[in-house]
């Protein structure tokens, strides 16, 4: 969006690359059968200059899908991929080449060298969680806007330092649950329109925990840097089920283990709550206290808020995204939507223009993932425990607040 | 009876083994031994009576001594990368003054500097901190990053001097480091060191140093420095800087004036 008046705030350095060759060229040489009508927005079309330029970093599996979505988009301009797999890499950037018929899209292996680039305005980042935090405070401290995967956070005391690094340089940052607003209407819309009367709790059915993964080493794939891919995890020898991207969360996944991901919890936890959080009207705030309930053998979990309203994990006999209110007719409000078009994606394009915060701002994404984190610190240690949603610590209670974060392996900082 | 009552009542008898149920003291043990020939590709499962001795001890020093001298006598016994990798896990919960000796002895070693500092980065004694203090000037380059981002995110003020010599590292991961974890430190000794060199920093360390200088502000805001973060802020606003700290530093100066 280098020429559009509504630019980012962001200083960029010395622009460079095909924008300004483009702009300097038609600026002092007439090249009428050389450059597209298209090329300069006269078919209708966002001419390339005016649209906003994209990266991908992580694009296997769930990345695959948001890069081909951003890179079908007509006021997108996409320009290089990141991922440590060559494979990944060298099928990502054909695909993009093809798209544009050239040979622009750059390749990298180290997603720092994408922020390092001035022309790139937004990036996104679908690679394994204990990666985000990180991609998403590097991209802030670059002036770049980002759309992260979901669940956002590995840590609790990730979300934080997310949202803080996003306010620091106004960016928009973007969760990447398409499923809080797309898949639980049913749920959030009585809740808004008043159906249920006042609130008093929601279930969410979803599991399992995330496991130790111990599995034997096997070498390591040619074109794959495995190192990388461990990246702030502890490092451990290669096994393909340790860092498949397969949706399956059974031991057979990064999914499934501690050192990448908080399992079912926060996997699918991250759309299920974060649909909770919404039909209870939550988002803004975090809980103040996770209870740990063992009945006959029978574990589930409470996260109790500020105002009294309750979200229960796996609460016998409720079914999932089950909501219990006093059932008169309330007070309605409208409820929030996306804006653009193009569902999740289109709302972060749209607001990387307008630079409003998008449906599924961070410090909602990463509210959302605290309540998972809570739930699992509460189960890791089978005792209730109260969080400090200023300090963000758990109160008086050392040993629960060792869980809030863990050492990342070096060079890795946030 | 309880398992704590009963892990009381096993450490009174002088037993020398972990003190948790008696129920489950075998197992314990058992699991204890199974470490010794712990490796990659073993059944994790077998260590899981560790895991609900960690759980079972709760609130119960004496026992808990007692499971936290087992894992610590493993840990120096010379046990593979994947047994030491799951003791350090289970220290970063259960650890005390008692480990850091051990956990500190993994330190200089590139291939367990990280797994000791997975459990010294979380014990919350001193000692941990010192351990790591200790250990940074004489680890490798590749392992001073992680150690200054420990002690960062400890927000140890004794290293503040230890890491500002390391701003003008040669080394750019250990000088990032060191500016990111004076930042997230942020005290007014943090903010004079960063802006002593902030003066003189090369062009591939003022990016690291401005967003150090900015996390900083935000610190001492937070705890009630309003002056000195407004200081900092003017600072970074200044016609020398890059616009994105220009306007980060506006927006703080606005933010430090709505707070009392």
């Amino acid at each position: 969006m280098a020429n559009q008046k509504s630019k980012p705030a962001k200083d960029r350095g010395t622009s460079h690359g095909r924008r300004t060759f483009l702009k300097a060229t038609v600026a002092s040489v007439a090249l009428p059968y050389l450059i597209p009508a298209s090329a300069m927005g006269k078919d209708g079309n966002t001419a390339p200059s005016n649209r906003i330029v994209m990266a991908g970093i992580g694009i296997g599996n769930m990345g695959r899908g948001d890069s081909g979505t951003f890179l079908g988009r007509g006021d997108v301009q996409y320009v290089a991929v990141c991922d440590v797999k060559k494979g990944a890499r060298d099928g990502a950037v054909n695909k993009v080449n093809q798209k544009y018929g050239n040979k622009d899209c750059k390749a990298y292996n180290d997603f720092r060298e994408i922020m390092a680039r001035d022309d790139i305005d937004a990036v996104h980042c679908a690679t394994p969680d204990h990666w985000h935090a990180i991609i998403v405070i590097e991209a802030c401290r670059n002036g770049k806007d980002i759309y992260c995967q979901k669940p956002e956070t590995k840590t609790l005391r990730e979300g934080k330092l997310m949202i803080d690094a996003a306010r620091r340089y106004g960016r928009v940052v973007s969760g990447g649950s398409q499923r809080v607003l797309g898949d639980y209407r049913k749920t959030v819309n009585p809740c808004w329109n008043g159906d249920k009367g006042i609130i008093k709790s929601i279930n969410v059915n979803v599991g399992p925990l995330p496991k130790d993964c111990n599995l034997k080493g096997e070498p390591v794939p040619a074109g794959f840097d495995w190192d990388r891919w461990l990246g702030p995890a502890p490092w451990a020898p290669y096994h393909p089920h340790r860092c498949s991207g397969s949706y399956s969360i059974n031991g057979t996944s990064w999914r499934s283990f501690k050192d990448y991901s908080g399992g079912g919890m926060t996997d699918w936890g991250a759309h299920h709550f974060g649909g909770a959080t919404f039909a209870i009207d939550v988002r803004e705030l975090e809980p103040e206290e996770v209870i740990f309930h063992n009945e006959n053998g029978k574990k589930f979990a409470t996260c109790r808020y500020p105002n009294g309203k309750l979200i229960h994990h796996n609460y016998p006999g409720r079914g999932n995204l089950h909501v219990e209110g006093t059932n008169e007719k309330g007070p309605s409000k409208p409820v929030p939507e996306y804006a653009g078009s193009g569902g999740i994606y289109g709302d972060f394009i749209d607001c990387v223009k307008t630079r409003r915060r998008p449906f599924r701002d961070i410090e909602f994404a990463a509210h959302t993932a605290t309540v998972c984190h809570l739930f699992l610190a509460a189960y890791e240690l089978e005792r209730s425990l109260k969080w400090d949603t200023v300090k963000q610590q758990f109160v008086d209670d050392d040993e629960a607040n060792r869980l809030v974060d863990v050492a990342r392996r070096e060079p890795w900082v946030i | 009876m309880t398992n704590k009552e009963t892990a009381k009542m096993t450490l009174a008898a002088g037993v020398a083994t972990v003190a948790v149920a008696r129920a489950d003291s075998a197992a314990v043990n058992k699991a204890l031994e199974t470490l010794k020939t712990y490796d990659w590709g073993a059944d994790r499962n077998a260590l899981n009576p560790i895991d609900r001795a960690i759980i079972a001890t709760h609130g119960d020093s004496a026992a808990r001594k007692a499971l936290e001298k087992s894992l610590v006598d493993a840990l120096a016994g010379g046990i593979s990368r994947s047994a030491q990798d799951y003791v350090c896990r289970k220290l970063r919960v259960v650890g005390t003054r008692q480990s850091v000796g051990a956990l500190a002895a993994l330190l200089p070693d590139e291939k367990t500097s990280h797994i000791a500092r997975y459990a010294l980065e979380r014990i919350p004694d001193e000692k941990a901190a010192q351990a790591m203090r200790d250990a940074l000037p004489k680890v490798s380059s590749k392992l001073k990053p992680g150690i200054i981002g420990s002690l960062g995110t400890r927000r140890d003020k004794k290293s503040i001097m230890l890491i500002s010599k390391l701003l003008g590292d040669s080394d750019i991961q250990v000088a990032k480091a060191a500016a990111q974890s004076l930042g997230l430190i942020g005290t007014s000794a943090a903010v004079k060191e960063l802006s002593k060199f902030a003066k003189k920093a090369p062009a591939n360390m003022k990016m690291p140093v401005g967003d150090a200088c900015l996390v900083c502000a935000e610190q001492l805001l937070a705890d009630g420095e309003k002056s000195e973060a407004v200081a900092l802020y003017k600072e970074l606003n200044g016609d020398d800087q890059p616009k994105r700290f220009k306007v980060a530093a506006t927006k703080g100066m606005l933010t430090a004036a709505t707070k009392k």
